[in-house]
């Protein structure tokens, strides 16, 4: 999964506390302006790579590159290129919204004048600006997330790592955040996203990787990942006639389950085109008449989930 | 811009966020204001006598305690991994913390210098070895403080690790009684405390005598606990600013 111009390229990556094994070998990549969605249940291994990534902890082994600089030995120069927003606050929350902003141009080695510029354009930006003369701690939850993710914007960076960027925030915050990561793609930064809302990956990211257990089990388009999964199809039928699920389920051996659901069935099935091939001589045969007929595609939760199972279950 | 100017930042707002807070102010004086009360209360020539070490003590305590509540408060809020995650190198964090905290210890140790110069007639004849003592001390204390901070998660973690090193250190370096009045065999367990080369400077500052007949010595044993210090909180920190 890497790319000739990869904005992230990460290679064997192996990392281990203890006894524990946190990243088997993991790799993956981003183009530059990429969104690229990491999915993952709690203590796959999301937050060690992202660390490994912004060069806040060491691999055992592997390489990672970002921006095309070694983290490792450019640590620095990886740092002045990236913005990080965490899952939790890291702002002071002492310091007023615009003071933050232009500590963090100090940090980042930018001049006066233009610290204060930065500072406005990304108030405004992120219409913060009737709030720049408060403390931070101040903010409600959404105006936070808010300030944070302008905060890692200060540097102009081309990477952009983004842990659950909207987790606890109301709807109306979480949509003008999922707008702000819509822009910053379309301004060619690199989006790395590691996030428990599917759909929210679904919609922002081109591709994503699927990590358990230390492990990339799954990786691609949302499509690609929901193909992995779709040796376990669904068809959904209704019948014009009354029907008992039971003499389905013995005229069609391809149909694994008949379930009924609303008018009609959902029918678990081994093979889709044997089961409908089936279905279709049944319903021939017993004179009925099909009232509906799909095949709907797993959703990316449920793909997901049945990734989860089957690795879980190794 | 350079690392250094990046130090000075994080120093600066160091102070705005945590350090000119009036309740940390008092704090940092009235402990010390008060241990001089109470000896002038009890024997008014002894006080001056005194007046050193109480001023030694007033910047051990302000800068190891201010170190250490700042970096574990830090890492528990999330913005000491901001700092880690700046184009800042582990040097550039350490010394702008330990500037911070300096600078309390040394405004706090400077007021009450003021303080008893106005109502005791405190006398400081070399005024440049009294603030590169308390320079060079204050730093030395900030990095033993940044080095008990980066190891543990809690404030109370910190501070008892501290008191481990501080309160032993406060009877065995000439805080309350001079060094010349130590029995023979634990001189030189006073001289292995960094706190008793700063009392020794301030005394030769203040009033000319001391156990040392020059800052030399007491001098050279001060800078050799900071280049120590120094050399600790890199590999120190590096291990523990994660945690």
């Amino acid at each position: 999964m890497t790319e000739p111009e990869a904005a992230i390229r990460v290679e064997g990556l192996v990392k281990s506390y203890g006894r524990v094994e946190a990243l088997r070998g993991v790799s993956f990549g981003a183009a530059r302006g990429e969104v690229l969605a990491y999915l993952g249940p709690n203590g796959a291994g999301k937050t060690t790579t992202i660390n490994i990534l912004c060069g806040l902890l060491r691999p055992d082994a592997g390489r990672v590159s970002v921006c095309g600089l070694d983290v490792d030995r450019q640590a620095l120069e990886v740092k002045r290129r990236i913005g990080v927003v965490p899952e939790e606050s890291n702002l002071y929350g002492e310091l007023s919204c615009a003071r933050n902003l232009e500590y963090l141009g100090e940090l980042y080695g930018l001049s006066g004048p233009r610290r204060k510029q930065k500072a406005a354009e990304l108030l405004a930006a992120f219409k913060l600006e009737e709030k720049a003369g408060a403390p931070f701690r101040t903010l409600s939850r959404g105006l936070k997330r808010r300030l944070i993710l302008a905060a890692a914007l200060v540097n102009s960076p081309e990477v952009v790592f983004l842990d659950e960027p909207t987790i606890g925030l109301d709807v109306p915050s979480a949509r003008a955040l999922r707008d702000l990561i819509r822009r910053l793609k379309q301004s060619g930064t690199t989006v790395f996203l590691t996030t428990h809302n599917l759909a929210e990956a679904e919609e922002l990211s081109d591709r994503m990787a699927i990590i358990i257990r230390g492990r990339i089990v799954a990786a691609g388009a949302a499509d690609q990942v929901r193909r992995r999964v779709e040796r376990a199809r669904v068809v959904e039928v209704s019948f014009v006639q009354p029907i008992e699920a039971g003499p389905i389920q013995r005229a069609c051996p391809a149909v694994l389950a008949a379930i009924p659901a609303g008018e009609g069935f959902r029918l678990e099935v081994a093979d889709a085109h044997q089961a409908l091939m089936e279905l279709a001589a049944f319903a021939d045969r017993e004179g009925l008449r099909i009232a509906d007929l799909a095949t709907p595609r797993p959703s990316l939760e449920e793909a997901f989930l049945s990734i989860l199972e089957e690795e879980q279950g190794r | 811009m350079s690392q250094l100017s990046r130090a000075f930042f994080i120093c600066r707002k160091d102070v705005e966020s945590y350090y000119s807070k009036p309740p940390l102010v008092t704090w940092g004086l009235l402990f010390p204001a008060v241990l001089i009360l109470a000896t002038f209360l009890k024997e008014p020539a002894a006080s001056l006598r005194l007046a050193p070490g109480i001023i030694a003590l007033t910047l051990l305590f302000g800068s190891t305690s201010m170190a250490a509540i700042v970096v574990t408060w830090e890492k528990r809020s999330g913005t000491m991994k901001r700092l880690l995650l700046a184009p800042l190198t582990h040097r550039t964090i350490i010394l702008g913390k330990a500037l911070s905290a300096t600078g309390y210890g040394l405004a706090t140790s400077l007021a009450l210098t003021l303080g008893l110069a106005a109502v005791l007639g405190l006398r400081v004849a070399d005024p440049v070895l009294f603030l590169l003592a308390l320079a060079g001390g204050g730093l030395t204390f900030s990095l033993l403080g940044l080095l008990a901070s980066v190891m543990v998660r809690e404030v109370f973690e910190a501070m008892t690790l501290m008191n481990f090193f501080r309160f032993p250190i406060l009877f065995l370096s000439g805080v309350f009684m001079p060094l010349e009045e130590f029995p023979a065999w634990l001189k030189p367990v006073a001289l292995a405390s960094p706190l008793t080369h700063l009392v020794e400077l301030l005394r030769l500052a203040s009033s000319g005598q001391g156990w040392f007949a020059s800052p030399l010595i007491p001098g050279l044993g001060l800078a050799c606990y900071l280049v120590l210090a120094w050399a600790l909180a890199g590999p120190v920190f590096r291990r523990g600013a994660n945690l």
